[in-house]
């Protein structure tokens, strides 16, 4: 692939006059050494948070899933508007690594790594909804389909969560792959430079043997497009089958057929934003301005108004529908419980409205994708929206249904049930800080496929030679 | 060989005394106990500690990482009671009573456990039905609250002892008369009981004192027939009942006896469809008025004068009232009421005597007597007269009174001069409680000898004349408690016991020894003959000076307040009964707590809430928190929260006794509203439960009611929800007897129709039914809303209370419902009660979404719950339309393998229902359900099976309802006053539910049937007998 050509009116994707040793120093160097004062800072509140988490869990498992404010209409709240939400934010990483792969989009390899190991850590966040709002999850295995002495008992096949569990540990087990085929010449890279005998060890065992020979290139380059090859279905299954959770139900406002595009686009939408948000930190923490140019982030940038504007359409559809439908359960769900701000939510779809829909159109301007300080904010507020709309989809659907009677109203979440979102974030950054401490956040060896042709100084020498008349060129190579 | 004996002591070698000793304790020296108030490193030996604590969190992860849980083994009987068969429940017919009510019932007894009431269907009177007070009363049995032994002064004693002690303070007393203060007495043996002890005891009487009086009544019956009695009413008979203000269908006189009367005439032969009218005049929303055709609403304070022009409109005179709608309701329920003369019933719930005099002219005018109203037989069970209890406070508190002995009344409670009755309590030489609990009366008495749970007790009743109900135990007695008659006995120094007493007592009347035990097995004992109604000869002297009684009447206030009882609580009797407490009110769904009724017009300009802006409406419903309200009358204040509920009187609102108990009579009756008897007053010779000149302010502060049904009608901006439940005046239904047909069909049309509908409305393959489909109809025309099946549903099926910090948060548990819903003008709306339960769909929602199939459809059509299976995902509770489905939020019944998870989480009321004793009401067959997992109506799976089990047995085919036969019967179809709910085999076409669907099917409709979730509950639509002249009316 660095055999390709690249035109001169792209912009470099790596930035500086780069060499592979320049490449191999600047992204490694972190790893070896100590980590700064902010790093500590990061991980203890992450620590925290994660034992806060822990604790609220231990709760909800203890006492019962009334240490969470659901009742008797609202089965799910924040539990599965958390799960969908990190669901999606685990979209990114893979789509970035896979379908970008597949496009031959060369600007994935700044991005790709920290990408990948954030789906990563999101799936394994969004895992422990399902899991803990369940009202005995010390009978978890019950969702197994295995062999048993019960009957035998099995699993339900006509049952969304059913295929939720397939469809979200496949996704996890293919991205763990894919990362970690990825990082496997990096750890050798680290591996070949580390100075005490420890280092050695361990990140020897994580390089499983590399040895950088051409064979193991031709065949970790294989892998990686098979599992690429694996991986782009699974980017658009996963949140097509947590879209039928809802969609296969009778619920007004659950029951909609646009739902699988609609929460694939949304999914990218919410895990670019996520990658944004958390890149500009890791580039301006680890100096990795060079790697992770505003190249990127504009491009990253598009994704998010396009996508964007993907769920925006779906929003006025599903709208539109709820008026020619003329179902008055429909109707009611999306003018009265969410279209209508004064209605008890109305705040939620109006908050997903502004943060989805309406302010992430300011990326049609290029100046706007290229401010850093816009695109944090915007991806912050995506962010925001996305927890909207799964809340929105969520507790709005189920919180006014079929009978009046059963109305009722899911009130402020309690404690223990912010205290698990928290929790997650909790693991999210912690897991992050270590992987970002442990691992190179940025693709070592990807970069350096690309550097030969986007890399700025080689892009800049090329171009000289291309504005080189062909005379003068074919002098010089005569010499 | 001989046995070597190796000692270590001299102590042990010779086995010295002091070594015996000691051999016996384990450890020599005292144990180092880790104290309590020092933390565990600062214990004696905090290495043992720090084992101990390694040790039980090692042992303890290993329990909560499920290892087996400890086996309990059931022992079998070494000699097996004759006739206790284990798993197989016997009946006894006995006795429902409270205070004067009497109700026979049967009582469900499970190896030796009184665990459900079911209605004695051989009585006439009820003929099988029951109300939620009766249907509760058996958890009162196993109360803790209750008393467990004699006391004198508060300490425990014998019965020896207190019955010396009040022997010998009896013959202290002198010439001070002893007053036997009884609540209304319906048994003739027990009031034979009291005659011969007054006999023993010259001087001494008995004082009748009802907390609800009906000496209103009583008075207006002698002064104009010349009896002091209440003859039967017989609403079956009449075509047009007009009632003003008597809440006959949910608290007045004999609720569940009218209910089924009433209902006769309101279900609907669909070929000649007519139906009875019914006309209410009140001022608060009450269940029956929530049930009349046409209800009109005036001040309190005209209650006379409604009565009055009612009387002269009938008469064909002019009449006076102010308000148009309310004359113009008079003059058309008189112009029917005349029309039916004959078939015509007008009653009042007033305890106002020239009202209740009013009341009889106008019965007397219509011809009712004879017809719908009956003089050869009269009601023994209220026959307290105020006057006559209020003499007796005026004579205690003049020292006039030697001693009180109680039954059952509590005055210190319940009537409104309290202070007044405890000061005269005071001067009383002893007082003695035979009271159950420690109440606001027994607390003021020096002896108190608890009486029986009537579950517990021999007894006898009769609630109307010539119709006798037995009451027999069903259970040892649980505590050291005595039934009052035996004291009684005994201290009229009689030989005999009352079992004893009443066995001769009944031997020589119901034709010796065989006779007394049939009439035991049945429970009843009826007239030979059913005996034809007659009337009563009328004096009209008295009607004059009612008339200008009333006239003189003083006008109300700027606002009024009704005291009204609810269904559930009564006058408080029921007020430690957490199932009652729990029981939403069938007119404002709340639970928990008292509160102030009001209009949605007084929310207008008291609290600036105007419920038609759907804004202003959201507020006010989806938050618990209600404003508070304070309430002044008769020189008392009250600061309750409000509730506004559509039907009130504009200037009443309606506060509800029997609140404000204390916790001596139970934790579920502790702290839960306030008491409002204090607002009642003396008005002339009777208890008057007005308050007409009242003032209501704003008080800012905020109050939480637990509310079970926020939204109140099905009509939204984008539609009515018709789909939800169908309702249609008479005449519509004359004009055009298809409409719900072809509503239905409309709704269908693009799913196939009507007709093709299950089959075509899906892209599933279509599944045969055979064998047994159990099926539910139930009669929206018959349904009164009282809330019986809600109790019985409760008692039959473990559902457990969970406290009104719970319900607050929507976590109620009820599996039945009994949705309310208004439609018309909110200030005066027409009210539906729609019964909502499991639908056992047979295409149901819940199914395909639980991921480990832990719920499923059975072969017979019901939709079944595996508890063991279910892991709590909610998706099938979210899935379901009908919200039906109830999850297990905290370990409300303490079956959860955690231990320990309940203190702080479950309030004292939940936790109250897992203790030992409360437990025993538990129907052993059915799964006490543990925390994290759903449940729901299960159409009473237990008894389905028993049922089939019996017809098995008997090697013949399941009869469900053919000639009025049942094998199965649900306890909520079981409960029901007015047969409301239909149940069984719809495969069957002799079975009740096939010929109910089949001779009603242009009224039959499903709740959301479009959904094609195939619900096997269907409905029959409700028909309101207006004419469209009201209709316009109501805009």
């Amino acid at each position: 692939m660095h055999l390709k050509y690249e035109s001169q009116l792209r912009e470099p994707l790596v930035n500086g006059r780069k060499t592979y040793h320049d490449v191999t120093e600047e992204i490694i160097r972190p790893i070896e050494a100590k980590p700064g004062k902010l790093w500590y800072v990061g991980f203890y509140i992450a620590v925290a948070l994660l034992l806060f988490g822990v604790y609220s869990v231990y709760r909800d498992v203890t006492y019962g899933i009334g240490q969470w404010n659901l009742n008797k209409t609202v089965g799910w709240g924040w539990d599965i508007t958390n799960f969908v939400w990190w669901v999606g934010i685990g979209h990114a990483g893979t789509l970035i690594s896979a379908i970008l792969l597949l496009f031959r989009q060369g600007w994935r390899t700044g991005v790709n790594r920290a990408a990948e190991a954030m789906t990563i850590f999101a799936v394994m966040c969004a895992g422990q909804f399902p899991i803990f709002h369940m009202g005995r999850v010390w009978l978890a295995f019950f969702i197994m389909p295995y062999p048993n002495t019960r009957g035998p008992v099995w699993v339900n096949f006509n049952s969304p969560l059913l295929w939720d569990v397939f469809a979200i540990s496949t996704y996890f087990t293919v991205s763990v792959l894919f990362w970690y085929s990825g990082l496997i010449p990096d750890m050798a890279t680290v591996r070949d430079r580390a100075k005490t005998k420890l280092r050695k060890l361990l990140y020897g065992i994580a390089a499983f043997g590399w040895t950088g020979s051409t064979k193991h290139w031709q065949r970790i380059e294989s892998l990686s497009l098979v599992l690429a090859g694996l991986a782009t279905p699974l980017v658009l299954s996963v949140h097509t089958i947590v879209s039928t959770d809802f969609a296969t139900s009778v619920i007004p406002g659950w029951h909609t057929t646009i739902f699988p595009p609609y929460f694939v686009a949304g999914a990218v939408f919410s895990g670019f934003a996520m990658t944004q948000s958390l890149l500009l930190v890791v580039r301006k923490v680890y100096h990795l301005e060079d790697y992770i140019t505003i190249g990127h982030i504009e491009a990253m940038n598009k994704i998010i108004v396009l996508t964007g504007s993907i769920v925006g359409v779906a929003y006025l559809t599903e709208l539109f529908m709820g008026w020619y439908s003329q179902s008055k359960y429909e109707g009611y769900t999306f003018w009265y419980s969410r279209a209508n701000l004064f209605s008890p939510y109305g705040w939620s779809y109006w908050g997903m409205m502004t943060c989805n829909v309406l302010t992430p159109q300011i990326f049609w301007l290029r100046k706007a994708r290229r401010n850093l300080f816009i695109t944090f904010f915007i991806s912050v507020l995506v962010n925001v929206g996305m927890w909207f709309e799964r809340f929105v989809i969520i507790v709005t659907s189920i919180y006014r249904d079929y009978l009046p009677s059963s109305w009722s109203v899911y009130y402020s979440p309690t404690i223990w049930e912010i205290g698990f979102y928290l929790g997650t974030f909790g693991l999210f950054f912690t897991c992050f800080f270590l992987f970002s401490k442990y691992a190179p956040v940025i693709a070592v060896h990807e970069i350096k496929y690309v550097l030969k042709t986007t890399g700025e100084s080689y892009k800049n020498e090329m171009g000289a030679l291309e504005r080189e008349p062909v005379e003068e060129f074919a002098h010089e190579y005569a010499h | 060989m001989e046995q070597k004996k190796h000692w270590q002591s001299f102590g042990e070698l010779t086995n010295s005394e002091g070594y015996q000793e000691s051999a016996k304790d384990e450890f020599k020296e005292d144990l180092p106990v880790w104290e309590d108030d020092k933390g565990l490193f600062s214990a004696a030996t905090p290495r043992r500690d720090f084992l101990k604590y390694l040790g039980f969190s090692t042992a303890a992860a290993m329990v909560a990482a499920s290892c087996e849980v400890p086996v309990r083994k059931i022992i079998p009987f070494a000699n097996k009671p004759e006739d206790i068969i284990p798993g197989v429940a016997n009946y006894y017919a006995t006795t429902y009573i409270q205070d004067g009510e009497a109700v026979s019932v049967l009582a469900k007894v499970r190896d030796g456990r009184p665990i459900k009431l079911e209605g004695n269907e051989l009585s006439p009177i009820t003929q099988g039905g029951t109300s939620a007070r009766v249907q509760s009363s058996v958890l009162d049995l196993y109360d803790t609250a209750r008393l467990r032994f004699p006391t004198i002064d508060g300490k425990e004693t014998t019965f020896e002892n207190i019955d010396a002690e009040i022997s010998k303070a009896i013959n202290g007393l002198g010439n001070a008369p002893i007053v036997i203060l009884t609540t209304s007495i319906a048994s003739p043996s027990s009031k034979d009981v009291i005659n011969q002890f007054i006999a023993k005891h010259p001087g001494s009487r008995q004082v009748t004192y009802d907390a609800i009086s009906y000496s209103g009544m009583l008075l207006a019956n002698e002064a104009t027939y010349g009896k002091r009695a209440i003859p039967s009413y017989k609403f079956d008979n009449a075509k047009v009942i007009v009632s003003l203000g008597a809440d006959f269908l949910g608290t007045w006189l004999s609720p569940i006896e009218f209910a089924k009367q009433y209902a006769k005439n309101r279900k609907i032969n669909e070929k000649a469809p007519t139906l009875s009218k019914h006309y209410q005049f009140e001022s608060i929303a009450s269940l029956t008025g929530s049930n009349a055709d046409e209800r009109y609403l005036h001040r309190p304070s005209e209650t006379g004068a409604v009565a009055v022009a009612l009387l002269n409109a009938i008469n064909g005179q002019a009449i006076n009232l102010s308000d148009a709608a309310l004359k113009e309701g008079v003059k058309k329920a008189a112009a029917d009421l005349v029309a039916n003369k004959g078939n015509a019933l007008v009653v009042s719930g007033s305890n106002d005597v020239n009202v209740q005099i009013i009341v009889n002219a106008i019965n007397e005018a219509l011809q009712s007597g004879g017809k719908t109203i009956d003089w050869s037989s009269t009601y023994n069970t209220y026959q307290g007269i105020d006057t006559d209890f209020a003499r007796l406070v005026e004579d205690m508190n003049a020292g006039n009174v030697g001693a009180l002995l109680i039954v059952g009344a509590n005055p210190a409670y319940t009537w409104f001069d309290s202070a007044r009755f405890v000061a005269g309590m005071k001067k009383l030489k002893f007082a003695v409680s035979f009271n159950p609990k420690n109440d606001e009366t027994t607390q003021l008495c020096k002896y108190v000898i608890p009486n029986h749970h009537f579950l517990e007790s021999w007894g006898d009743a009769e609630p109307k004349t010539g119709y006798y109900s037995l009451m027999q135990p069903t259970i040892y007695p649980l505590f050291k408690t005595r039934q009052w008659q035996d004291s009684l006995l005994k201290w009229s120094g009689a030989s005999t016991d009352y079992l004893g007493y009443l066995k001769t007592f009944w031997t020589a009347k119901a034709g010796g020894e065989t006779g007394w035990d049939k009439a035991i097995q049945d429970g009843v004992l009826n007239p030979a003959t059913v005996p034809t109604p007659i009337g009563a000869a009328f004096n009209s002297g008295a009607v004059n000076g009612a008339l200008a009684a009333i006239a003189a009447y003083k006008k109300g206030g700027k606002v009024e307040v009704v005291l009204y009882q609810k269904v559930s609580m009564g006058a408080g009797q029921t007020a430690s009964n957490p199932w009652l407490q729990e029981m939403p009110d069938p007119v404002t769904r709340a639970t928990w707590d008292n509160y102030i009724m009001i209009s949605p017009a007084m929310a207008k300009t008291l609290l600036g809430i105007d419920l038609n802006i759907a804004r202003e409406a959201d507020n006010y419903e989806v938050t618990p928190a209600k404003p508070v309200v304070k309430v002044t009358a008769n020189g008392k204040s009250y600061s309750l929260p409000v509730l506004i509920i559509p039907g009130v009187h504009p200037d009443t609102v309606g506060i509800a006794l029997g609140y404000g108990r204390t916790k001596e009579i139970g934790k579920a009756a502790d702290g839960v509203g306030q008491n409002v008897f204090p607002l009642a007053s003396m008005s002339g010779a009777t208890l008057s439960f007005v308050a007409t000149d009242a003032t209501v302010e704003k008080t800012g502060a905020t109050y939480p009611v637990a509310l079970m049904q926020t939204h109140n009608v099905y009509t939204t901006p984008q539609g009515t929800r018709t789909e939800v439940m169908k309702e249609l005046t008479l005449k519509e239904f004359k004009k055009d007897p298809e409409e719900i047909r072809n509503d239905r069909q409309k709704e269908l049309a693009p799913f196939g129709g009507l007709k093709n509908f299950e089959k075509e409305g899906t892209i599933y393959p279509y599944y045969d039914k055979p064998g047994i489909h159990w099926g539910m109809n139930i009669d929206l025309n018959a349904c009164t809303g009282c809330g019986a099946c809600v109790i019985a549903c409760h008692a039959e099926n473990n559902v457990p209370v969970v406290g009104k910090p719970e319900v607050l948060r929507f976590h109620d548990m009820h599996w039945l419902r009994i949705d309310r819903y208004y439609s018309g003008n909110p200030d005066n709306p027409k009210v539906v009660f729609q019964p909502m339960m499991c639908q056992q769909c047979d295409n149901a929602p819940c199914e395909n979404v639980c991921p480990v199939g832990a719920t499923n459809h059975s072969s017979e059509g019901l939709n079944q719950m595996a508890y063991n299976r279910c892991i709590g995902t909610r998706y099938c509770a979210n899935n379901c339309p009908y919200k039906v489905r109830r999850f297990n939020w905290a370990d409300y019944t303490g079956a959860d393998s955690f231990p320990d998870n309940q203190r702080g989480i479950v309030n004292d009321v939940v936790l109250m229902m897992n203790d030992g004793l409360t437990r025993m009401v538990l129907n052993p067959d059915v799964t006490v359900r543990s925390r994290g997992v759903m449940e729901k109506c299960s159409f009473c799976v237990q008894r389905l099976q028993e049922g089939k089990l019996k017809a098995k047995k008997e090697s013949r085919p399941l009869i469900s309802g053919e000639d009025n036969k049942w094998d199965v019967k649900t306890a909520c179809q079981q409960a029901c006053p007015t047969d409301a709910i239909v149940f069984g085999n719809v495969n069957d076409s002799h079975s009740a539910i096939t010929i109910t669907r089949k001779e009603n099917e242009l009224r039959l409709f499903k709740s959301l049937e479009q959904l094609h979730v195939l619900p096997n509950v269907t409905y029959l639509a409700k028909v309101r007998n207006v004419d469209e002249v009201a209709e316009k009316a109501e805009g």
